[in-house]
């Protein structure tokens, strides 16, 4: 199964973005379209579902089949410009127009696109393995009130199936009955999201009987419900047994891909199958990110597009005025139209295709396929294994999902990272609260000591807590251990607080039911450290069913008594990042109906009852300085409801949840109703610590010229603390805040006029982005120059990212070396993100963890992942994957340098040698009439480009280093040139093109000029083909000699793949031309060894390539002389 | 796919790390993988870059000059004749002259030997604005009817020389049709010098790539006649100047061997030259040169190799020279930064 989790991975980047979308056209209020209609499904009966023709449930992910894959496969391939430029220089090369056989191009353009066939049939051919092993696995299916083995690709819509422990559902299952108590079963959705925390499904109660065959051969349901889509987290839906219509929700729905845990089996029935499944029909391409110094190489290809323009043009007029009927042993005549001397415009234009074919090797045909295979060994051989990149501790090695994009690490000017689990570890202690007004927890987090050493300030390193430290609980406060909350004055608030601890959240018991031994499956760290928390506190939540949690209270009638109270769970309020908050309505043992809340601190204050000012003043006080310390803070609240008001709130509620259309946000509607006049008890404050190393990797990143930019959903003082812990800020630098947690801004919200509000907040921030930019500008100017950094707020921001504002924001947060903005979504996340990127056109990195960040992460040029903590669903829409943010150095400066430097040169050397080549021919061509002769034998010039120069250059792209790993950690100002694209300017073109142009004069003249006069003391001459083979062994020679004198470092590999390359030219050669091909013009025939035989090739040899590398010599002199 | 790679791959690599010292082959691929192959650094530091320098210019200039003086040895006369053996009332009309067959094409000239020449004496003729490297020219030849003769039908590449009456050419083709006929003999004196034309071209091309058993056949046979025609009774291995003129030049001015002279002249000698001047070169106004040459080992008449390899040895060692200067007066330890890029950059911007 491991592998088939694997095929799946490479579409679940989608559901997480199809998630984050949904909730942003819900904030937009915009209605998502729907397919119209309805599906409706018989269970247990394959006849009736035989009308509606559902899709069966085998799958497919291959590209290709056996007959497709030829014509669909090549097709792929020419849509790359430069292939589909091969194939016509390869149809003009059939062509009488052609001075070259078709050899010449099509022997190339086959190696190459063989190549590429290969990669992809083995690509399809082991998805297709992939596809047979899921296909053909087994699933009990009812039949004949028999449980029978079928293969899954048999199974159809309607079929009723039991999957067994650990099991993989195999298709989207409504789910009817399961082994446990009450309906439910607990499944994992790590193939869908990565989140290995178990999940409540929570079947109807009028199936619940269901579970034995005999009894299941019985049910007979009718499944009105959507059509297929692909939102994984919306189902809606109604099952109609016995006339009754009873609504379905994603809870009661099995999703294909997840698996069944702590449960021994459950039943469902069918309802998607195959492609139709909500997984499938999210597995759809990632689109593919092209880095921007591939983007600037299709410039360079265009480029040379030009310049084999001009040569050409300058070709055919030469050829137009050359012909002549005085060259009267050529017999131009009108027999053949290219060599018309009546029709000199013909005689251009055909002569111009012509060149076309004869000078196509300017183009690099081999350099994508080259580079393509360099960055894929680069990505997986050295990324992936790189061991300075693994972390032990949770066994997470590096991982480069693309390979597309690893010389773009090399070039990153801005950081976009997320605070939470990315700087910090996620790891969620309980730290302090406050309630009723008091606050309560002793401990000093690691941001204030960071700022007690900033102030310069000791504080005494604290004695660690007595108490037995647990994983997500950080607490010391004797005034609440063991009961002494009775003591405190406000004992009925702490109850209440400690009672909505352990009950309003969505957390799993697993394992016994003993303090010790539990372990809490929450969806976020903060949800078990909260209950672990009431845990110690003496609220032990110990067991959970669908209607009811049970808690084992102490001390709470009076001390030491120890008592277990059920309390009904009637509604829950989920939480998503709209809402900020969560509810439970629930129903104590004697009938009280109370409603629990908790929530981000803006949301609960808003829904505050009136009145009690002093208690929301204090706590907010409370939650400043809480937020200050760098901690996560959350307000809890509670709400008595009266049982009229409940009921008829709840029939709306019921209402909401069996509505067809829009559900989530009729949802969220409904909730709204009850979740007011709320009463404030206290608040909780959780510390996340910084990881490992953080300020560090943030300090060497910006020495490396690289910005870095929070982007965080916390609090402005949270932010700025922890940006100053990491080392982000200090205090030398001028920092611009633009908040809008001013009085003014208060006084105007509380007049609640929206319009008025929008208006004055655009103002406002207008105004100050005015005057920080001013100030800005005051600050640049004067000496000494101090880093300028900028705090701004979600809101603000909001109107800032204004297209009218938005300039003015860019310019400003371009002078800041560090920008925090709090308070955002992740909506603005993702426009921060695309504003640096469009609006100032450097390259962008964004890093982040959670779902919230994906956004973020797809928009960047590079995206990053943090694999670890909070689920995988960042790391699914990223391009790269780190286990730490400490990574990242290794990851940018390491990798990224290398691979930009090694890309770099691949390219400028294809450049190089490519036009070298051509252009020798170019020159010879001034010497034939223009009539396009080919110096070059066919052969000579069809494998120049793939055997005589392909490894050596595959080598220097894998094994180049200019310095190494620690170097280029210690000295991270080696990193600019990367940011400042030093190595593929057009300037380093133009040089390379200059040593081009010179070098190809050289080779050309010099064997030219060499060779006019008898060769040997025979007298004898050399023909045309003798000084051609000539000059191709120098251009050889040299072009891999120049090669070896670009490398940093010279492996042994290096010696082998030049050797190696200038050794197979030679037999080749030699081979070559002493054979006889049939139907061929045997010009090199024994060409070689008239050659050798001379004192002249000798000579000749040695002297070209070093005259030729002359400048080169002295080029690099100098470089490393004056500019190392 | 990429993850599961990735993720078994990672312990592999850390697994190499424990037990590389004991197996030779995961060592290699965990310095593969960790980028650690051994490696050497070429440290281009002026000292190295000096001598380096140093050591090529020192290493050329003798080199050159050694070839420079084999060249120099050579003793060579060029004659151009052809402006000079059109009859003076034909030097208007050039082209009238040479195409008009009833007219005598004998030329007789004199030369002065200049200088000691030792046999063999090479003669060339040498072409200029003569395209042999011409496209069209290039391909209009067959060798395989070259090799195999009338046996050998697919002669396409031939035309517009390929067919003649209905029968094949062969040899078919432009070059062979475009043959150069102009004859020399020398005279020192009133004794004829003897003229050696065999093994004038090279011997591969006269066993390998000419038939023994192939003879002209109806060659010249047309309305145009290009140039030589061939005796059809000797077999085309035989007919050396043909074969020498098949091997086509590289450039538009070439020479071509045409026989040797295996006595020595003497300084001061006078040479009678008795040509025929046949070949049409007026038409695009190309000039005919006759070349007499003796040959050293490194070949004819060329300075250029010599003073290539000076020159090149010379300027290597002037930049040697300059960045000792440099070197001397502004030295630069190694591991010096300040003119690492990023501080230059700064600095000036």
């Amino acid at each position: 199964m491991a592998a088939w989790r694997g095929s799946r991975s490479g579409g679940d980047g989608l559901q997480s973005v199809e998630h984050i979308s949904s909730s942003r056209t819900v904030r937009l209020g915009k209605v998502q379209p729907q397919a119209p209609g309805h599906r409706t499904v018989f269970c247990n009966d394959r006849d009736a579902n035989a009308l509606a023709k559902f899709k069966g449930n085998s799958v497919s992910t291959t590209k290709y089949d056996v007959f497709t894959f030829l014509p669909k496969g090549l097709f792929e391939q020419f849509r790359r410009v430069a292939n589909l430029y091969f194939l016509m220089i390869s149809i003009l090369s059939c062509t009488p127009v052609s001075p070259v056989s078709p050899i010449t191009n099509v022997l190339p353009l086959t190696l190459v696109l063989l190549v590429s066939l290969i990669k992809e049939a083995w690509e399809d051919w082991k998805r297709f393995q992939n596809d047979m092993a899921i296909n053909n696995s087994t699933i009990e299916v009812l039949q004949d009130q028999k449980w029978v083995l079928t293969p899954w690709k048999k199974l159809q819509v309607g079929d009723i199936v039991k999957v067994k422990q650990d099991g993989f559902f195999p298709a989207d299952l409504l789910f009817l009955a399961s082994t446990n108590p009450d309906g439910i079963c607990y499944i994992e959705t790590a193939n869908l999201d990565g989140e290995t925390n178990l999940k409540i499904r929570k079947a109807l109660e009028k199936t619940w009987d269901y579970v034995t065959p005999e009894k299941v051969c019985e049910f007979k349901g009718e499944v009105q419900c959507e059509q297929p889509n692909n939102s994984l987290y919306t189902f809606t839906g109604n099952l109609i047994i016995n006339k009754q219509t009873l609504p379905l929700s994603p809870n009661q729905l099995l999703l294909r891909g997840c698996s069944l845990r702590n449960t021994d089996y459950i039943v469902g029935a069918v309802i998607f199958t195959g492609h139709e499944t909500k997984v499938m029909m999210n597995s759809m391409k990632i689109p593919s990110k092209r880095s921007t110094l591939e983007k600037k190489l299709d410039k360079l290809i265009l480029t040379l597009f030009c310049v084999l323009f001009c040569m050409c043009l300058l070709g055919a007029i030469g050829s137009g005025v050359f012909i002549n009927r005085k060259y009267y042993y050529l017999r131009f005549d009108k027999s053949e139209k290219q060599f018309d001397p009546d029709n000199r415009f013909v005689v251009a234009i055909l002569t111009f295709f012509t060149l076309i074919t004869l000078y196509s090797p300017i183009i690099p045909i081999s350099l994508y396929v080259s580079v393509e295979m360099i960055k894929f060994i680069q990505s997986t051989q050295f990324i992936n294994n790189d061991l300075s990149m693994y972390h032990a501790e949770s066994n997470t090695p590096a991982l480069a999902r693309t390979s597309n994009l690893n010389e773009e690490l090399g070039q990153v000017e801005y950081i976009f990272s997320d605070k939470t689990g990315t700087l910090t570890r996620n790891l969620m202690e309980f730290f302090k609260c406050s309630i009723g007004g008091e606050v309560y927890g002793t401990g000093v987090s690691e941001i204030e000591m960071g700022t007690a050493q900033r102030t310069g300030a000791k504080i005494e390193t604290q004695k660690q807590s007595n108490t037995a430290r647990e994983k997500g609980f950080n607490f010391d406060d004797a005034r609440l251990m063991r009961g002494a909350w009775r003591n405190e004055p406000n004992p009925e608030a702490c109850k209440e607080f400690f009672k909505c601890l352990a009950i309003c959240h969505t957390v799993l018991p697993e394992g016994d039911e003993s303090p010790e031994k539990i372990r809490y499956q929450a969806a976020s760290p903060d949800e078990s450290a909260l209950v672990t928390a009431a845990k110690n506190f003496g609220f032990f939540f110990y067991k959970r069913s669908p209607t009811t949690i049970y808690v084992r209270e102490s001390h709470v009638e009076k001390m030491g008594k120890v008592q277990d109270v059920p309390y009904e769970i009637l509604n829950v309020l989920e939480f998503n990042s709209t809402r900020k908050r969560q509810s439970v309505v629930c129903r104590y043992p004697d009938g009280r109906l109370v409603l629990y809340c908790k929530g981000a601190d803006t949301v609960i204050y808003e829904r505050l009852v009136d009145g009690d000012n002093e208690l929301k003043r204090i706590t907010r006080e409370h939650l400043e300085q809480f937020g200050a310390s760098g901690l996560r803070t959350l307000c809890l609240a509670y709400r008595n409801l009266s049982s009229d008001v409940y009921e008829s709130w709840n029939e709306k509620y019921i209402q909401a949840k069996s509505s067809l259309r829009d559900r989530e946000k009729k949802l969220d509607e409904v909730a709204e109703l009850i979740e007011k006049e709320l009463i404030l008890i206290g608040c909780t404050a959780i510390e996340d610590k910084l990881q490992e190393g953080v300020p560090a990797c943030i300090e060497t990143l910006s020495r490396a010229g690289i910005k870095i930019w929070v982007l965080t959903g916390d609090k402005m003082e949270t932010a700025i603390n922890i940006a100053y812990a990491c080392k982000l800020i200090n205090n030398s630098m001028k920092q611009f805040i633009i908040s809008s947690e001013t009085d003014a801004v208060r006084e105007i919200e509380d007049r609640g006029d929206q319009v008025e509000l929008a208006r004055f907040m655009k103002e406002l921030v207008k105004n100050e982005l005015k005057r920080c930019n001013e100030e800005a500008q005051q600050y640049l100017l004067s000496v000494p120059r101090s880093k300028l950094a900028l705090v701004i707020d979600g809101k603000c921001l909001m109107y800032a990212l204004d297209p009218s504002l938005r300039v003015m924001l860019l310019n400003l947060s371009m002078n800041c070396s560090a920008v925090v903005c709090c308070r955002v979504s992740p909506l603005q996340k993702a426009q921060v993100t695309s504003l640096v990127r469009k609006g100032a056109n450097r390259i962008t990195l964004s890093i982040g963890d959670g779902a919230n960040d994906v956004s973020m992460i797809q928009a960047a040029h590079v995206g990053v992942g943090i694999s670890g903590q909070e689920g995988m669903q960042a790391v699914m829409a990223s391009d790269f994957a780190i286990a730490q943010f400490r990574f990242l150095t290794d990851l940018l400066l390491v990798h990224g340098r290398w691979s930009y430097h090694r890309i770099c040169k691949v390219v400028t050397y294809f450049f190089y040698k490519n036009l070298t080549f051509t252009l020798t021919q170019f020159w010879f061509t001034f010497q034939t009439g223009f009539s396009g002769q080919r110096l070059y034998d066919d052969w000579f010039q069809s494998l120049y480009n793939v055997i005589f120069t392909a490894l050596p250059v595959i080598i220097i792209g894998l094994f180049d280093k200019d310095v190494s790993a620690t170097l280029s950690k210690q000295y991270p100002e080696l990193y600019k040139e990367g940011i400042r694209n030093a190595f593929f300017k057009w300037r380093v073109v133009a040089t390379w093109a200059f040593f081009a142009i010179y070098q190809s004069l050289v080779l050309y003249y010099f064997v030219v000029a060499s060779s006019n006069r008898a060769i040997n003391s025979s007298g004898k001459m050399f023909g045309l083909w003798d000084v051609s083979t000539m000059a191709f062994t120098c251009v050889v020679v040299t072009v891999n000699l120049r090669l070896l004198m670009m490398c940093n470092t010279i492996t042994r590999w290096h010696h082998i793949s030049v050797g190696g390359s200038i050794l197979a030219w030679f037999v080749f050669v030699f081979i070559y031309s002493g054979v006889i091909l049939p139907k061929e013009q045997e010009n090199i025939y024994l060409v070689i060894y008239v050659l050798m035989s001379t004192f002249y090739f000798y000579f000749a040899l040695i002297l070209v390539p070093v005259a030729a590398l002359f400048c080169d010599f002295v080029y690099l002199g100098v470089q490393r002389w004056f500019f190392p | 796919m990429e993850m599961d790679g990735g993720s078994a791959s990672a312990p592999a690599g850390i697994e190499a790390d424990s037990v590389s010292v004991r197996q030779g082959r995961s060592k290699i691929i965990y310095q593969f993988t960790q980028q650690n192959l051994p490696a050497c650094k070429p440290v281009l530091s002026p000292a190295w870059v000096i001598s380096i320098f140093f050591v090529v210019g020192v290493i050329f200039i003798p080199v050159g000059i050694v070839s420079l003086h084999a060249s120099q040895t050579v003793v060579e006369i060029v004659y151009r004749y052809d402006a000079e053996c059109v009859p003076e009332s034909f030097r208007s009309n050039k082209l009238a002259y040479i195409k008009d067959s009833s007219i005598p094409k004998n030329c007789t000239k004199s030369l002065k030997i200049p200088k000691d020449m030792k046999a063999p004496i090479y003669i060339y003729y040498q072409l200029d604005n003569y395209y042999q490297n011409h496209r069209r020219y290039v391909k209009s030849r067959n060798d395989q009817q070259l090799l195999h003769g009338l046996k050998y039908h697919d002669t396409g590449s031939c035309a517009p020389e390929d067919v003649n009456h209905g029968l094949p050419i062969v040899p078919c083709g432009l070059i062979a049709w475009s043959l150069f006929n102009d004859t020399y003999s020398f005279y020192r004196g009133i004794d004829e010098l003897k003229v050696n034309r065999k093994n004038i071209a090279w011997e591969s091309d006269r066993e390998h790539k000419f038939g023994k058993q192939v003879y002209p056949f109806n060659f010249q046979n047309g309305s145009l006649i290009g140039g030589a025609s061939l005796d059809p009774n000797i077999p085309l291995s035989d007919q050396e100047d043909l074969i020498v003129w098949m091997r086509t030049s590289a450039l538009p001015t070439f020479r071509k061997l045409y026989g040797r002279i295996e006595e020595d002249l003497d300084a001061d000698d006078i040479i009678s030259i008795k040509l025929l001047n046949n070949y049409n070169t007026y038409s695009f106004s190309g000039s005919k040169k006759l070349v007499l040459s003796t040959s050293s080992w490194l070949g004819g008449h060329n300075n250029f190799l010599g003073l290539a390899y000076i020159s090149v040895g010379a300027s290597f060692i002037l930049i040697a020279f300059v960045f000792m200067l440099l070197h001397v007066k502004n030295p630069r330890p190694y591991g010096d930064t300040t003119n690492l890029s990023w501080n230059w950059k700064s600095m000036s911007g």
